[in-house]
């Protein structure tokens, strides 16, 4: 009874606390939308990235069309052809486009009359015979990319290897010719091939996922909603700690101290209510994942199949928070104190459990570090029932860390509370 | 022989922070229906004493007896006979009236139906009833003051203590207050009532406690003490005799 007259008394104080229902409801809402869409380019795959590129084309031959014809195929680059090399500089140092192509005059040709001498020289060192009509020595094709500084460096790396890959296939599809030429030379009857190399070999890509989720991927939603979700419920100590100092200010929790020694139905009472805002937190933020985030241009969140174990997941995330709001709070004595250290502490278990940026980005010693985290604690377990489809035997190790930290942290508070209550 | 509620034997408490004791030797019999003023200066331990009273304070040494029980082994227990005013509101701001004296009749362990019963009576009777389901601090000081008082009372206790109830509180206020600690001492509740406002403990208190500079300078019935000093017109002379004049902070 004790409790639950607790309970009811922490939901009258909340909901005529406008500020503290903006800090617990809206604010959190606010940040996993602004999050996610900030992140959302950081996070989306390549495949999906489309950027503008500049094409200076010189050559207007075989491997310039080649060129055009492979990157109007691909999703990421959407080619603008310039003429002026001068220009397309101007605009790439300006970054107002990231990249530029410039394909040298007579590139193709140089190329082509480079594979002959190539296979002649193969023909001639087997004994064979060889056109030998053009021996001189040819220069090297150089493409050049040009780039804007501030270009990510994954994005540089993508574009150079897709050149270097038209080029190859190019490259070996006139090998291939050149020698069909060279070997039916005085054979009119021989019929040339034309070679589909895909045939020869391909790269097939998939997740280790179930069917049902194929393609479901780490994006901006699926990190960023868990993520920041967990955030707003270990920030539950800005509120509650906020109040039980008030409590202890105003003398409210006085007259609780004289009137009962254990302060075990007030410290649990008060762990119960903001046990279930916390719950509240988690469906509301990721009711926003799934309907609102779509209607931002974002993905919708995905959450796996087993609903219980997400929201065990959930409680026990729930439960580590509210049990560091309230140590936070019956340890300080003053609010600033407690407010301070209270968020400055949960800003940095956030950052080194992956809540910012995913914990494999991050340098070893934060990694190591980010074992720590019950916030990492929680991101793992929500990533492996969303993305992974896992079990609860493979989340159980996570949850029993995070039970353990709340059973330690809510200890803490009453013995911290009791000892407090006679001085 | 007269039962004591409250039995204080050569308490000692001396803070971590400061030189001297705040209270030093201190020793008191208060009998069963006494209203008790403990009386004294600024700082001069009473506020010391009632902390430690009510089991909010541990004692360097010394023995504190409540209801023949000690206080140290027996805190819990005994806390449910006390209701303690203390002199901060020591209400919820933002909790109507109705619902802060519901939450603590819940902490006191009471049943729904008792507590809507205690509350209906003592709004009424502090003159709170229209104003039940206002919040707090919508409160006057008075108010505040008065309901502060209730929330001491709901359980029934038979020991009351009350730190400064009267302060800051206009004079109807007062008079109040004032006749119902009368008619609570007529039904049998032994009250402690520390208070500056000698004049009001003159009016109320059956016996009185002198405190100064941590040590009990007289103590006992109020005519048994002021006939100790016949040279004293009234509480205040006496007051002033035992204590001093110098400005206390």
């Amino acid at each position: 009874m004790k409790i639950l007259a607790t309970i009811y008394k922490e939901f009258l104080l909340l909901i005529r606390d406008p500020g503290g229902m903006a800090l617990i409801f809206i604010m959190p809402l606010a940040l996993v939308i602004v999050m996610a869409l900030v992140q959302d380019a950081p996070f989306r795959d390549y495949q999906e990235f489309r950027i503008d590129v500049l094409l200076i084309d010189n050559d207007t031959d075989s491997l310039s069309a080649k060129l055009k014809e492979a990157f109007n195929a691909s999703r990421n680059v959407n080619l603008i052809i310039l003429s002026d090399t001068v220009e397309a500089t101007a605009l790439v140092r300006s970054g107002k486009y990231k990249a530029a192509i410039i394909i040298p005059k007579d590139a193709s040709n140089t190329l082509r009359k480079n594979t002959r001498q190539l296979i002649t020289s193969i023909f001639s060192n087997f004994g064979l015979a060889a056109d030998q009509t053009d021996s001189a020595e040819l220069p090297i094709v150089t493409l050049e990319i040009l780039l804007d500084p501030a270009i990510k460096a994954n994005f540089q790396q993508t574009l150079s290897g897709a050149i270097e890959k038209i080029i190859a296939t190019v490259q070996t599809g006139w090998v291939l010719e050149e020698l069909q030429n060279q070997l039916s030379e005085g054979n009119a009857e021989a019929k040339k091939i034309d070679f589909d190399l895909s045939q020869i070999i391909q790269v097939s890509q998939r997740y280790a996922s179930e069917n049902k989720y194929q393609g479901l991927v780490l994006n901006s939603v699926q990190h960023n909603v868990p993520a920041w979700t967990m955030f707003a419920m270990f920030f539950i100590l800005y509120p509650l700690a906020g109040n039980f100092i008030k409590e202890r200010e105003e003398g409210s929790m006085l007259r609780l101290r004289l009137i009962s020694g254990s302060q075990f139905p007030i410290i649990s009472g008060k762990f119960a209510f903001y046990f279930i805002v916390c719950l509240v937190q988690f469906l509301m933020m990721i009711l926003v994942g799934i309907f609102v985030m779509p209607f931002l241009g974002l993905s919708k969140l995905v959450l796996g199949e087993d609903v219980v174990l997400i929201f065990i997941t959930a409680s026990c995330v729930a439960m580590a928070a509210t049990g560091y709001g309230i140590l936070i709070a019956v340890y300080f004595r003053t609010a600033q104190q407690a407010l301070s250290f209270g968020s400055i502490s949960v800003v940095i278990l956030s950052a080194i459990g992956g809540v910012w940026v995913p914990v494999y980005v991050m340098p070893e010693i934060l990694q190591t570090l980010s074992q720590f985290s019950p916030m990492s604690w929680g991101l793992e377990s929500f990533n492996d029932l969303f993305l992974r489809q896992a079990s609860f035997q493979t989340i159980l190790p996570n949850l029993l860390r995070l039970v353990g930290f709340a059973l330690v942290t809510g200890t803490a508070s009453i013995i911290v509370n009791n000892a407090r209550t006679v001085e | 022989m007269t039962y004591s509620v409250v039995h204080l034997e050569h308490l000692t408490k001396q803070y971590s922070n400061s030189s001297t004791p705040a209270v030093l030797d201190v020793s008191i019999d208060i009998p069963e229906g006494a209203v008790f003023g403990l009386l004294g200066p600024n700082g001069a331990g009473k506020s010391t004493t009632v902390m430690i009273l009510c089991g909010l304070l541990r004692p360097d040494s010394g023995k504190v007896y409540v209801m023949e029980k000690n206080m140290l082994e027996h805190g819990t227990a005994i806390r449910k006979k006390i209701g303690v005013a203390p002199q901060e509101i020591a209400l919820f701001p933002s909790l109507t009236a109705y619902e802060n004296l519901f939450y603590f009749g819940r902490m006191y362990g009471l049943n729904a139906s008792f507590i809507r019963k205690q509350i209906e009576q003592y709004l009424d009777i502090f003159g709170l009833a229209v104003k039940s389901k206002k919040l707090v601090n919508t409160f006057s000081g008075g108010m505040k003051r008065r309901l502060n008082l209730i929330a001491a009372l709901l359980h029934q206790p038979k020991l009351v203590i009350l730190d400064e109830p009267t302060a800051g509180v206009d004079v109807q206020s007062r008079n109040l207050i004032l006749d119902f600690l009368s008619d609570l001492r007529s039904q049998g509740t032994t009250i402690i009532y520390s208070s500056h406002v000698l004049e009001e403990a003159e009016r109320l208190c059956s016996h009185v406690g002198i405190i100064n500079e941590g040590k009990l300078m007289s103590a006992g019935t109020l005519s048994a003490v002021m006939g100790k000093h016949p040279d004293c017109q009234n509480l205040e002379q006496l007051f002033l005799k035992l204590t001093g004049k110098n400005i206390r902070d």
